[in-house]
């Protein structure tokens, strides 16, 4: 490591500290943008030190999950990674975790580095860390505002991932056809994993879905089935360009409600029966995605799959918190897309939902909240028994319930955080859970007001 | 009393929540006791006289954009242009907004001709205009407002024959530079607020279903809904318009 990037480093570990004393926040992003400012080189002259080195995984959805996941897969291989775990993902936060992780000389205790990256962020992320493996878990139309269309965003990820070592692997969702896509003709190798099971499947795709045209020659998709938004089996009707054969694949799928998914999965050389311990399809690809990761990395299988059953959930994706008499469970859901897949989840289950649904639209939310037209609130019909609407845009969530016509549920609007939080509680009964679905920073204040209540531990020191 | 809603393009321009303001129209109108369908108009379909009272669009990505212009050239158009001029009501918005106007002109590439119902034309821009965007407007309401998120590079000219939908207040509008917002000619209006727009903006809505009605032949004045929640989401959307620019 050079003189250059010692001394950044130095100064960037004293930010960080700074950070967490005078209460800034988790210190996780403010030192890797300053280590980066004052030296380009810094990330790539830490990751050289590295000498498993690096994976990036990337998608709209699940990439906080997947990377957690594949983090206590290595973890239980006996190579814990360098991770940014808080959901820092972009240049700032892999190199704020380098510095976290790192001692003043610039070493580093981990020999491999695990870092989730943003969609737009992902060339620049290859760049910079030079990794020997890619995953992309899923392309949806996730904040355009910020990224513009999907198949250009999806075109620059290409641009990037055919920049890589041609001995890296590249590991990508079968049942996404964008996604499957970009691993057209490439030089390097690519894994492919999908879910190889038509019981949860229909006939006709979600308001949600995303990608509907062959990415060859532009003619609509044929579905054979949908699984999750546009996820499915597809094939093009002009061209024949078809969803790939996976090599990693879920079989025999049993749904368990917000208890999981019991699945098969198969992989070259074997296949497990064992139990995700996350509610929904999106989970299973979440696990399939871990899974290609995990194998590509050279974990053996059985430490793979032992690390998944016992996973327990990313902070604040899946959340129960024991709140006095009642139970408290927390789901993100931050796109049309993740929102549905919650919806779907929660009818699974018998009996009336309370539920708290919190539309924030600061920057890290998106601050254009018409994605809530998109999600099918009309499958909560007959399922809820108290909607409480909060956050900045609290009242817009309120129109969106109006106008889904969820009958006998009564609607409430209280757009303080914690107010409407002891407000929804209250209409809880005795032993019962609180089901809230907030947005990103909704769900940071919703959980930082847990923090003040001794409920759970904030998520610098999780 | 019934309205027939002809949804354009549901699987190609239905970008950024686009289907909420179907969803408003349609509620709005069963909340009156008026009973509404609503007809997918998909590439191919033809547009048959006096059978459709209020057109919709919404926004969609570049590709599905060039696939679209071709059927409304080719198939839609003149029929569409016929049953405005007509009576009946559209609402259009984004990328079918600039379908309505007279073309659209690339950076590169060829121009791609709309179909001329509102007298307008958009160029390609440098900048995107990304945000929230309150404008002045008669179909406002009581307060006079129309609000909505907007996300566009493409800058529109009105020419003299159609009015614009508002003025903004905040955020660019149709160029970013003569603050107008959208346009109206006779029950059509094109606009760049999504948000959904009608929800928010029940005042619009209920202009496009009373032009829907009154070309059938009922001319009363529409039942007043309570729209309190709606007035709640708009005053906080105004005030975040507000602070986030
Ligand atoms: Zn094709």
């Amino acid at each position: 490591m050079n003189i250059a990037a010692r001394s950044v480093l130095a100064f960037g570990k004293s930010v960080g500290a700074a950070t967490r004393v005078f209460k800034l926040g988790g210190g996780s992003t403010l030192p890797g943008r300053i280590a980066r400012r004052l030296y380009p080189g810094f990330v790539p002259s830490m990751v050289r030190e590295l000498p498993l080195g690096c994976a990036l995984v990337t998608g709209t959805n699940g990439k906080t999950t997947t990377s957690t996941l594949l983090a206590s897969v290595l973890d239980g291989a006996g190579i814990t990674p360098v991770h940014n775990r808080t959901g820092a993902n972009l240049m700032a936060g892999i190199a704020s975790a380098l510095i976290r992780e790192s001692d003043l000389s610039g070493k580093l205790a981990a020999r491999i580095g695990l870092f989730e990256v943003d969609e737009a962020a992902l060339p620049a992320a290859i760049r910079e860390t030079s990794p020997r493996l890619v995953l992309v878990n899923n392309l949806f139309r996730d904040q355009l505002d910020r990224y513009g269309e999907l198949d250009t965003l999806a075109g620059r990820m290409r641009e990037g991932i055919e920049g890589m070592d041609g001995g890296a692997t590249v590991a990508l969702n079968a049942d996404d056809p964008l996604v499957a896509s970009i691993g057209d003709g490439l030089e390097q190798k690519v894994v492919y994993y999908g879910i190889q099971s038509e019981r949860y499947a229909s006939d006709t795709m979600q308001h949600a879905a995303d990608s509907k045209h062959c990415t060859a020659c532009g003619a609509p998709l044929a579905y054979e089935y949908y699984l999750f938004g546009h996820m499915g089996k597809y094939r093009c009707p002009e061209c024949g360009r078809a969803r790939p054969e996976p090599d990693i694949a879920a079989v025999d799928l049993e749904m368990l409600g917000m208890e999981g998914t019991r699945c098969t999965i198969s992989y070259p050389g074997g296949s497990v029966r064992l139990r995700v311990p996350l509610p929904g399809l999106y989970n299973v690809y979440n696990v399939l995605a871990a899974t290609a990761a995990g194998l590509a990395l050279g974990v053996e299988p059985e430490t793979v799959f032992a690390a998944v059953e016992s996973f327990t959930a990313a902070f604040g994706r899946v959340e129960r918190v024991d709140a006095g008499d009642h139970q408290l469970l927390m789901i993100l859901a931050k796109n049309p897309a993740g929102f549905n897949e919650v919806i779907r989840t929660l009818s699974t289950q018998p009996g009336r939902k309370d539920v708290l649904l919190a539309l924030n639209d600061n920057i890290a939310d998106g601050r254009d909240v018409s994605w809530i037209w998109d999600a099918d609130f009309e499958m909560f019909t007959g399922r809820l028994h108290n909607v409480t609407c909060s956050g900045i845009r609290g009242w817009d969530m309120a129109l969106r319930v109006k106008y889904s016509e969820l009958g006998e549920a009564s609607l409430a609007v209280e757009t303080d955080l914690e107010r409407a939080l002891d407000a929804s509680l209250e209409k809880v009964a005795s032993g019962g859970t609180l089901y809230v679905v907030p947005t990103y920073t909704a769900m940071l204040d919703l959980r930082a007001v847990l923090v003040g209540r001794g409920l759970v531990t904030p998520f610098w020191e999780g | 009393m019934n309205v027939r809603i002809g949804y354009l393009y549901p699987d190609l321009m239905n970008i950024y929540g686009d289907h909420g303001n179907v969803l408003t129209l349609v509620r709005r109108c069963r909340w009156r006791g008026i009973a509404v369908d609503v007809d997918e108009l998909k590439p191919g379909d033809p547009v048959l006289p006096g059978r459709h009272d209020i057109f919709f669009m919404g926004g969609g990505q570049d590709r599905e954009q060039v696939m679209v212009a071709r059927d409304l050239i080719e198939v839609k158009g003149e029929a569409i242009n016929r049953e405005i001029e007509d009576g009946a009501a559209a609402l259009v918005i984004c990328g079918g907004y600039q379908l309505f106007g007279r073309f659209y002109r690339p950076f590169d590439g060829e121009e791609l001709p709309g179909i001329g119902v509102f007298d307008a034309y958009t160029v390609a821009g440098r900048k995107r205009c990304i945000g929230n965007v309150v404008a002045k407007s008669a179909l406002g309401g009581k307060a006079g407002l129309v609000v909505g998120f907007e996300n566009h590079s493409g800058k529109t000219y009105l020419g003299q024959g159609c009015t614009p939908l508002g003025m903004v207040t905040v955020g660019c509008g149709n160029n970013a530079e003569d603050r107008t917002e959208g346009a109206v000619h006779l029950g059509a209006v094109g606009t760049y607020l999504h948000g959904s727009l009608l929800p928010k903006n029940p005042g619009v809505a209920d202009f496009l279903i009373e032009r829907a009605l009154s070309r059938r032949g009922h001319l009363l004045p529409l039942r007043q809904l309570d729209d309190t929640i709606e007035l709640r989401a708009r005053q906080a959307a105004i005030a975040r318009a507000k602070k986030t620019h």
